[in-house]
């Protein structure tokens, strides 16, 4: 069962190391394009140079539902799975359900493929046939006639759902739902389980939903820039909490961190873990309620602090960040133990992982 | 031992390198010769080279996501795990190996 959940997640994360490339450049061009004052347009006559920034963007967007189903696709079934994958992600767009779409045409079809690949025996002359012609029609054939007929509709109710819920939360439910995702957002600072609230917030930005996707930008730059802060506060008050090696370590993580690459602090992490994570994901949190509660929103996926000039309420965000990294700041200086002169000597010390599961193939 | 690993992140950007890193110095550490190459957002770099794979005793696929060029390592001895795994305990995964090749 484990083993399912993972093999599926792997397809999954796939899609999202190919999809986010095509996200932050088409989320910025429409960024860029609409602080020039530009808006998306269908006509050629009325192309100026900030429409076409903007419209760029949008149609990069709509090739997203494509790339999410032609990646899973090509994850489970190699290359033959992306041909048909991309197919579903346009049945995706069609029907409206642009992520969700996505993600289950890319399984759908990505399953079939495999077994058409791994099943159906042609004689000799044929076999040339079978990547090119036969696995990608086939599989195409069949998940697009489920996916019109069978599971159409349930994915567009489910679509409308999810978009119904999150645009009608009142203000307060705004603040706890935010708390939630910038917390779980951050919370291995980039690894596999903050990948799921991010996955999700990137799902919402396709139905047009962009505060959730704020929080994701936002709170992902908390715990280095939080991290940085409590080096100072430690060096202002002369209580030492990091070693040499890891105030070197924050040096790094510091402009990783301004790009929203959180993963710098991992090594600083790793030798406090559990004080570490209670005061980084504490100031996530309250970065994402109060983004999310002041409706600030991104269209951009991804950038840092680059992207903040394009919030649809840039102070908000400002501040937002700036009262997250405090907190997460002051916390550490406040939890974190004083460091002596010993502890620098058992720095490599490893956390215990349980490896049975692993097996030589 | 010899040593190859192809180690891929989602984002490619940080944990495929930071595993890079933790893999070569747990390696070297116990006496094994290692190459790691990285399949990032940039692209594949450290290439392995056949010659590599061909004396290498195991290779460790420390990845989260697909990758390319997984039928250079057909008939080859192969370990998969994700990159956390490298990240946070990468001496006891060559322990785990060195036990496990020698059982």
């Amino acid at each position: 069962m484990k083993k399912i959940v993972e093999e599926l997640k792997q397809h999954a994360l796939t899609a999202i190391s190919y999809m986010l490339p095509l996200v932050v450049a088409s989320g910025l061009l429409i960024a860029i394009g609409n602080l020039m004052g530009g808006e998306n347009v269908t006509e050629l006559a009325k192309m100026t140079i900030p429409n076409a920034l903007t419209s760029l963007g949008v149609l990069g967007m709509g090739l997203l539902p494509s790339f999410i189903a032609g990646y899973i696709a090509y994850s489970i079934a190699d290359r033959p799975g992306i041909a048909p994958g991309f197919l579903m992600g346009q049945i995706a767009s069609f029907l409206g359900a642009g992520f969700l779409g996505g993600m289950i045409g890319g399984y759908l079809v990505g399953y079939i493929a495999l077994l058409i690949r791994k099943t159906l025996k042609v004689p000799k002359w044929a076999e040339a046939l079978m990547p090119m012609m036969i696995i990608p029609t086939l599989s195409a054939i069949i998940a697009g006639l489920i996916m019109f007929f069978v599971i159409g509709n349930p994915i567009v109710w489910a679509t409308n759902g999810l978009t119904n819920f999150i645009t009608g939360l009142d203000q307060s439910q705004k603040g706890a739902y935010g708390f939630i995702i910038g917390a779980l957002g951050c919370i291995d600072f980039g690894g596999p389980i903050s990948k799921v609230p991010n996955l999700i917030c990137d799902g919402l930005l396709l139905e047009g939903i962009k505060g959730p996707e704020g929080i994701k930008v936002l709170a992902a730059m908390v715990p280095p820039l939080g991290i940085t802060f409590s080096l100072v506060l430690s060096k202002l008050f002369k209580k030492k909490i990091y070693s040499s090696q890891e105030v070197e370590n924050i040096k790094i993580a510091f402009p990783m961190g301004l790009c929203m690459i959180s993963e710098g602090v991992i090594p600083i992490a790793m030798n406090d873990l559990i004080r570490t994570v209670i005061c980084t994901a504490t100031g996530c949190g309250i970065t994402g309620a109060i983004s999310f509660s002041l409706g600030n929103e991104s269209a951009v996926p991804s950038g840092g602090v680059f992207v903040i000039p394009a919030m649809s309420e840039p102070m908000a965000a400002l501040l937002a960040l700036i009262v997250g990294s405090a907190v997460t700041g002051v916390m550490l200086v406040l939890i974190k133990k004083r460091k002596t002169g010993q502890e620098e000597i058992i720095l490599e010390q490893e956390e215990e992982m349980d490896l049975s599961d692993i097996k030589i193939m | 031992m010899n040593i190859v690993a192809v180690a891929a992140c989602t984002s490619g950007i940080a944990h495929t390198y930071i595993a890079k890193e933790k893999l070569i110095r747990a390696a070297e550490e116990r006496g094994h010769r290692i190459k790691v190459e990285t399949q990032g957002t940039i692209g594949t770099e450290d290439e392995l080279t056949m010659d590599e794979i061909k004396e290498a005793d195991i290779v460790i696929f420390a990845i989260d996501i697909a990758i390319t060029g997984t039928e250079r390592f057909e008939g080859k001895k192969t370990i998969k795990v994700p990159t956390n795994i490298c990240v946070k305990a990468p001496k006891q995964l060559i322990e785990k190996i060195e036990t496990e090749l020698n059982k």
